[in-house]
């Protein structure tokens, strides 16, 4: 053991010792820590009299939904390829030294526990509007974080030992994989059928969340039980937060005792995972963006069929479109957009322009993917002979449509949620349409000013900072016409102002190829 | 041909490469020796234009970043750009209707069949072995038959066959007139066919020696090497053998 504590400890030491040798990285932790810090200053801070306040069960529901999504695709994922708690050093250094298996698995416990709480700081971010729509206190912040983190834990867990108890036999993982999407249209069945009785929408609405919050899903596999746990806290039920949080402990008490009974040979299980992981992590460091492939890649028809000189990367990337199998927008595009819907219907008493604010503060994180930046990674796109410009432009034409259709699968549902007239429901699809534009110029700019920077966070924090100044004459402008028209006014002025900004930016940017540095390190 | 003229580049305060220049003729083949760290990927990222620098680097008298120079240029880079959704062969079409080439299919076959690529042609790059990739990626760059071609750690993970390939094919740029640029840290891989050698050492030239058949060498490439690389901090560098 004296092993194992020391590896943990020293690589702690050392990843503090790291922060004094890079300072951006130590001023992201500080920056974390003042969100942290406001999170608690503004906790402290009176409510608005008389403020209207939605009804827990809601946030009950959108936590079961969040607990349950993750679970449920950790669990799948381990079932093709496993799940790791490990790094290569471990598998090397570890699993080949004279250390009891047992003993490595509670390392890669804790180690995997770290990671998930790393994970679960997100919903800090989410504070500001939990606390104004539900009441949220930091205590129950703290609550949502710790079920998340735990149902992260209990789903590698879990996605640990399905892996060791399938991996030999197709017929095994098939049931498994059966298993899991009976869970999952249980919560689905479970929670949506009530929405089938007559009613209004709102009442409708009511029936699926008091369903979701009832008792029959609080005892879905962890996911319900965490839910119930943060909910009892979030509350004050001592009872619903002591039996969640002991139903998820026994079931991970359950699987490790399992795991290390029945199956202590456990290496082969996890390697894969932990090569899987490696090869992410060196492409990462290479260079190379990782684009989520399907495990099976249909070929199909071969041939790019289409385009010469710069406009060959248009037609490049609807081939790798579509054997990526995105036939409009990909996973992750859509996993937005849900959530940006899901959304609306929470805050369809708040009108449009909540929606829309919600929507782009969304799309600010979800902005920096798409084929055209990993293009960028490649050396093609700066060997090719042809003008920068057009190489720019080729390289971002599959992506600037995507994003067009994006907007129009976003915000046309959320505004028929709401119930907007449909002058500004295309408004607000024109709006988000021009923040996507901005948000790929900004890239662009970024790419342009700070292309050889190699701290990834750092570049995150000045591409936020940079989104923000150049949005705000936008939507200042928007502000102003609202109040002057109203609200069907506002979009198009804001989708003018982000195109135009787009546009200069472009065109400022028109010698990037020629100029940036190819960053991959 | 091509020319480097005092080039230097830093990252930061680290200077990668200082005050660089040397040129390769037509027909010859020059190689870049040194150990990790020498600065020797990072001058063959300037002459393929995929870095910023001080000073000036011509192919075939135009400024690197010219179109002209684009279309003149072939470039293997040590980790192979490849395509994980692209099979073999459409990797060759992109190039093709990127460089707008006619009348190619010929020449991606003949290069396909001798990187023994060409009953995977309908492979996806993500399928392909590490070894595979570098293939594929060296057929990409010689695909629009460069008058000047450069190579960084060309040799690393390829099999026997492909290394003799490989070999062959530096001889017959050589042959056809092409300036080659080789870097390398395995000095046993070009001891036979280099016609020019730079050591590099913390981002300078720390010698250049020209191979002589006829000639009685005083040192051999590897004697050289080791007498500079592992030469204590303080000893001078620099000179021509």
């Amino acid at each position: 053991m004296r092993a194992l504590s020391y590896l943990f400890f020293t690589t702690l030491k050392n990843r503090i010792k790291e922060l004094r040798r890079h300072p951006s990285q130590l001023i992201l932790l500080l920056f974390l820590a003042a969100m942290l810090a406001l999170a608690v200053a503004t906790a402290g801070l009176p409510s608005e009299a008389g403020a209207q306040r939605r009804p827990l069960a809601e946030l009950r529901a959108m936590l079961l939904a969040l607990y349950a999504a993750m679970f449920l695709l950790l669990c799948k994922n381990g079932l093709s390829s496993g799940a790791s708690f490990y790094s290569m050093a471990d598998v090397h250094l570890l699993f080949s030294a004279p250390i009891r298996p047992q003993r490595i698995l509670f390392y890669g416990l804790l180690r995997q526990l770290g990671a998930s709480v790393l994970l679960g700081f997100f919903l800090v971010f989410q504070y500001s509007w939990l606390h104004d729509l539900y009441g949220l206190s930091l205590p129950g912040l703290l609550a949502i974080v710790l079920g998340y983190c735990l149902t992260v834990f209990c789903a590698q867990l879990t996605a640990v030992v399905l892996y060791a108890f399938t991996s030999g036999s197709e017929r095994r993982r098939r049931i498994g994989k059966g298993a899991l999407y009976l869970l999952a249209a249980a919560a689905v069945l479970g929670a949506g059928l009530p929405a089938l009785a007559p009613g209004t929408a709102q009442e409708k609405l009511a029936a699926v969340v008091s369903a979701a919050d009832g008792p029959l899903l609080a005892g879905f596999p962890v996911a319900g039980w965490l839910k119930a746990a943060a909910g009892g806290l979030i509350g004050g039920g001592a009872l619903p937060a002591a039996l969640g949080l002991g139903a998820g402990a026994a079931y991970a008490a359950a699987l490790v005792a399992l795991l290390t009974a029945a199956h202590p040979d456990f290496y082969e299980d996890v390697l894969k995972a932990t090569e899987i992981s490696f090869t992410a992590v060196t492409a990462s460091k290479e260079g190379k963006m990782a684009e989520p492939l399907p495990a099976r890649v249909k070929v199909g028809r071969t041939g790019i069929g289409a385009g010469r000189g710069a406009g060959v990367f248009y037609y490049k990337h609807r081939l790798e479109r579509r054997r990526s199998r995105v036939f409009l927008l990909d996973g992750m595009t859509l996993l937005w957009a849900g959530i940006c819907i899901v959304f609306s219907f929470f805050m369809r008493e708040e009108g449009m322009l909540a929606v829309f604010i919600f929507a782009t503060y969304m799309q600010l994180f979800s902005s920096s993917t798409g084929r055209w930046l990993r293009e960028l990674l490649m050396p093609y796109a700066y060997m090719i002979p042809e003008p920068p410009f057009r190489k720019l432009i080729g390289v971002c034409r599959e992506s600037i449509l995507q994003s067009a259709a994006e907007a129009a699968v976003v915000m046309i549902p959320c505004g028929l949620i709401v119930g907007a007239p449909p002058l500004l429901i295309a408004g607000c699809v024109a709006a988000r349409f021009g923040f996507a534009l901005l948000f790929m110029a900004g890239n662009i700019l970024m790419e342009r000013l700070f292309g050889q920077v190699l701290n990834k966070a750092l570049i995150l924090g000045l591409f936020l900072l940079l989104m923000v100044l150049l949005a705000l004459p936008g939507v200042a402008a928007g502000v102003a016409a609202g109040i002057l028209a109203g609200m069907e006014a506002a979009m198009p002025v804001v989708a003018l102002w982000c195109a135009a900004v787009s546009a200069l930016i472009a065109f400022l940017c028109r010698d990037l190829l020629d100029i940036a540095e190819l960053n991959n390190k | 041909m091509f020319t480097v003229s005092h080039v230097t580049k830093r990252y930061g305060k680290l200077t990668a490469n200082s005050d660089i220049s040397f040129e390769v003729g037509d027909g010859q083949i020059a190689v870049l020796l040194g150990p990790n760290g020498a600065g020797k990927s990072t001058i063959i990222k300037c002459i393929a234009g995929l870095l910023r620098f001080e000073g000036e680097i011509r192919i075939d008298g135009h400024p690197n970043k010219s179109l002209e120079a684009k279309r003149l240029l072939g470039y293997v880079p040590e980790m192979p750009a490849v395509y994980d959704l692209l099979t073999v062969g459409e990797h060759l079409e992109f190039i093709a209707r990127a460089y707008s080439l006619s009348g190619w299919e010929g020449y991606a076959a003949s290069l396909l069949e001798r990187f023994e690529l060409a009953d995977k042609k309908e492979k996806l790059g993500k399928e392909l072995s590490k070894g595979m990739q570098q293939k594929l990626s060296v057929c990409c760059a010689l695909l629009h038959r460069p008058k000047a071609v450069i190579f960084d750690e060309p040799l690393v993970g390829l099999d026997p066959h492909a290394i003799k390939e490989l070999k062959d094919l530096f001889r017959e740029l050589k042959r056809d007139g092409a300036a080659v640029l080789i870097s390398t840290h395995m000095i046993d891989s070009v001891e036979d066919y280099w016609d020019i050698a730079h050591i590099m050492m913390n981002g300078r030239f720390a010698a250049t020696m020209r191979s002589d058949p006829a000639a009685q060498q005083e040192k051999t490439l590897e004697e050289l090497f080791f007498e500079i690389t592992e030469a204590p901090a303080s000893a001078g560098t620099g000179g021509a053998v």
